[in-house]
C-alpha cells in the first residue's frame, strides 16, 4: 500500500509539472550547457550531411561493400563486366538505377542478380532460395521501366552489364537496410562471430565463409517438442526436421559441396572443426516447428595450424589452400 | 516357369536393343509423339547400358536448363575472367537438343481454343518465357583468389571511408 501511495504522488507530481511547462523548457534548454556532444545544431546536422554521398566510378569487374553511387561509363566496348556488392551479415541491399544510358536493341544489357552466381554456381543454392533461377535475374532491357528499385534477399547481389558503345553507361545507388532474421549469408571477413536464429520458419540457411577456416560452434539449440527427442536418435541426422550441417567445397553452390558434419542434438560447448577448403558454409536446416539457434566463431586457417591438432577438432577436410 | 522365363527375355531384349523411337527423337524432335509416354522408360534404358553421360531428365526447372547451357560449348553467358579455361564439360549437343525436346514435350501445353489472337499471344509470351529460361544463366568465370582479392579491395575501402566519416565528424564537433 505504501508503495502504491508513492506512486500516486509521482504521478501527481509529474502531472503539475508537465501542466507547468517544465518538461518544454527542458526541450529548448541549450545543448551548449550540459553536454555539447550529444545535441547538435541543425547548422552542425547540415554541415555534416553535406556531401555525405559516397561516389566513384566503377570498374568492369568490381566489388562494393559501402552504401553510394556509382557510375560506370564505358571508354571502349565492354562486354563481360560485373559487379559484386555484400554488407554486413544483418543488412540487404537496395540498388536504384538513377541513370542508365545503354542500347538493349544493340545487344547491352544491365542484369541484377539476387545473390552472387560464380562459374554456374549460385548462392544461396536454389535449395535455399525462394526464387526460382530466372526469376533471381532482373533485366534491366526488360522490366527497367517498371522495376527501378531492387532489393536483394540477403547481403549478396550482383549486376551483369554489357556495354558496347563507348560513352554509354549507368548510375546505380545503392543502399543498405536491415534485416532482421539474416538467413543465407556471405562473410566478408575470414574471422568473425555470428549467431544463426531461424524462428519458426520452414526454411534452410547457409552462412559461408569464403576462406579455410578454424570453425567452432559454440551453442547449438535445435528445438524439439517439449524437450524430448520424438524418434530414436540413430547414425547421422537421417529422418531429423533440424539439423545443423558443415560443408566444405571448391565452389559456390553449397548444394553442391561434401557433406563434413551434422549435429542434430543442442549442445553447449564447443565443438571445432578445421576445414581447409576454398569455401565452408554452416547449413540449419529447419522444419519450422522450432526455434533453432546456432552461435559460432571462425578464424582463418593458416598452415601451422592445419599442422597443429586440437583436442575436439576432426581431420580437416580438404588440404589447404596456399 | 516358362513365362517367367519369356518376361525377363522380354525385357533383357529390350534393354539391349536399340531403341528406335529414342533415335527418331535425337534427330527429330516432333517426330515421335510416343515418347511423351516414354521419357522415364528412356532414363531407366540410359541407366542400364554404357551410356554418354547424359544428365537424367529429374527436373524440369531453370537448374535443369542450367546443366544443357555448359553441355554445349561455353555458353555465350559465361565471361572468363581468369586465364585458365574453365569449360571442362563434354560438348554434347544432339544430347541437348534430345533433352531439351523432351521437356519441351513434357511440359504442360498451355489449353488452347480455336481462333482468338489473344490466346496466340498469350502462347507466344508463354514460348518466349521458355526460350528465356532455357538459356543458360550469366555467369563470371572468376577463380576463389580473385574473389578473395577484390573483396578485401572493398573491404578496405570501407575502412577507409569510415575514417573519413569519423575524421569529418570529429572536425565538425571540434568546430
Amino acid at each position: 500500500m505504501p508503495s502504491a501511495f508513492q506512486f500516486q504522488c509521482h504521478f501527481i507530481l509529474i502531472f503539475l509539472a508537465a501542466s507547468k511547462g517544465e518538461t518544454r523548457y527542458l526541450e529548448v534548454r541549450d545543448a551548449g550547457e550540459d553536454e555539447p556532444f550529444l545535441l547538435l545544431s541543425e547548422d552542425l546536422k547540415r554541415e555534416l550531411s553535406a556531401g555525405q554521398i559516397y561516389r566513384r566510378s566503377l570498374r568492369c569487374i568490381d566489388m562494393l561493400s559501402i552504401e553510394g553511387q556509382f557510375t560506370f561509363t564505358a571508354d571502349q566496348p565492354q562486354l563481360h563486366c560485373a559487379t559484386f556488392f555484400i554488407g554486413e551479415p544483418e543488412e540487404l541491399i537496395t540498388i536504384d538505377y538513377d541513370f542508365v544510358n545503354i542500347d538493349c536493341q544493340g545487344g547491352d544489357f544491365l542484369k541484377v542478380f539476387d545473390g552472387w552466381i560464380l562459374k554456374g554456381e549460385k548462392f544461396p543454392s536454389s535449395l535455399d532460395h525462394p526464387l526460382p533461377t530466372s526469376q533471381r535475374y532482373i533485366d534491366f532491357c526488360e522490366s527497367g521501366n517498371i522495376q527501378r528499385s531492387i532489393r536483394s534477399s540477403q547481403n549478396v547481389a550482383m549486376i551483369f552489364f554489357r556495354i558496347h558503345q563507348p560513352g554509354n553507361g549507368f548510375t546505380i545507388t545503392v543502399k543498405k537496410t536491415t534485416n532482421l532474421f539474416p538467413c543465407n549469408v556471405i562473410s566478408q571477413t575470414p574471422s568473425g562471430r555470428f549467431t544463426m536464429v531461424i524462428p519458426h520458419q520452414h526454411r534452410n540457411c547457409s552462412f559461408s565463409i569464403i576462406y579455410p577456416v578454424v570453425i567452432k560452434i559454440s551453442d547449438l539449440i535445435l528445438g524439439h517438442l517439449n524437450g524430448l527427442f520424438l524418434k530414436k536418435p540413430s547414425a547421422g541426422c537421417a529422418g531429423v526436421g533440424d539439423f545443423v550441417e558443415l560443408l566444405g567445397g571448391t565452389g559456390l553452390d553449397p548444394s553442391k559441396m561434401f557433406p563434413l558434419a551434422d549435429l542434430c542434438h543442442s549442445f553447449h560447448g564447443s565443438a571445432q572443426m578445421k576445414i581447409g577448403c576454398d569455401n565452408t558454409v554452416l547449413r540449419m536446416v529447419s522444419s519450422g516447428k522450432h526455434i533453432n539457434r546456432v552461435t559460432f566463431e571462425y578464424h582463418q586457417l593458416d598452415l601451422q595450424e592445419a599442422e597443429n591438432r586440437k583436442e575436439n577438432s576432426i581431420e580437416e577436410f580438404c588440404f589447404p589452400s596456399i | 516357369m516358362k513365362i517367367p522365363l519369356l518376361v525377363s527375355t522380354g525385357i533383357l531384349l529390350v534393354a539391349l536393343l536399340p531403341c528406335q523411337e529414342c533415335r527418331a527423337l535425337s534427330k527429330s524432335p516432333a517426330a515421335a509423339p510416343g515418347a511423351l509416354h516414354q521419357p522415364d522408360f528412356f532414363q531407366q534404358q540410359q541407366q542400364q547400358q554404357q551410356q554418354q553421360t547424359l544428365p537424367v531428365l529429374l527436373r524440369m526447372g531453370e537448374e535443369y536448363f542450367l546443366r544443357l547451357g555448359n553441355l554445349n560449348k561455353r555458353p555465350v553467358g559465361s565471361f572468363p575472367a581468369s586465364s585458365s579455361s574453365t569449360s571442362h564439360l563434354q560438348p554434347e549437343a544432339p544430347a541437348s537438343n534430345f533433352l531439351r525436346a523432351a521437356v519441351q514435350e513434357l511440359q504442360p501445353l498451355p489449353e488452347r481454343s480455336l481462333g482468338s489472337p489473344e490466346e496466340g499471344e498469350a502462347e507466344g509470351e508463354a514460348v518466349e518465357r521458355e526460350k528465356r529460361s532455357e538459356e543458360p544463366p550469366i555467369s563470371l568465370d572468376l577463380t576463389f583468389h580473385l574473389l578473395r582479392e577484390v573483396l578485401e579491395m572493398a573491404r578496405a575501402e570501407q575502412l577507409a571511408q569510415q575514417a573519413h566519416s569519423n575524421r569529418k565528424l570529429m572536425e565538425i564537433i571540434g568546430k
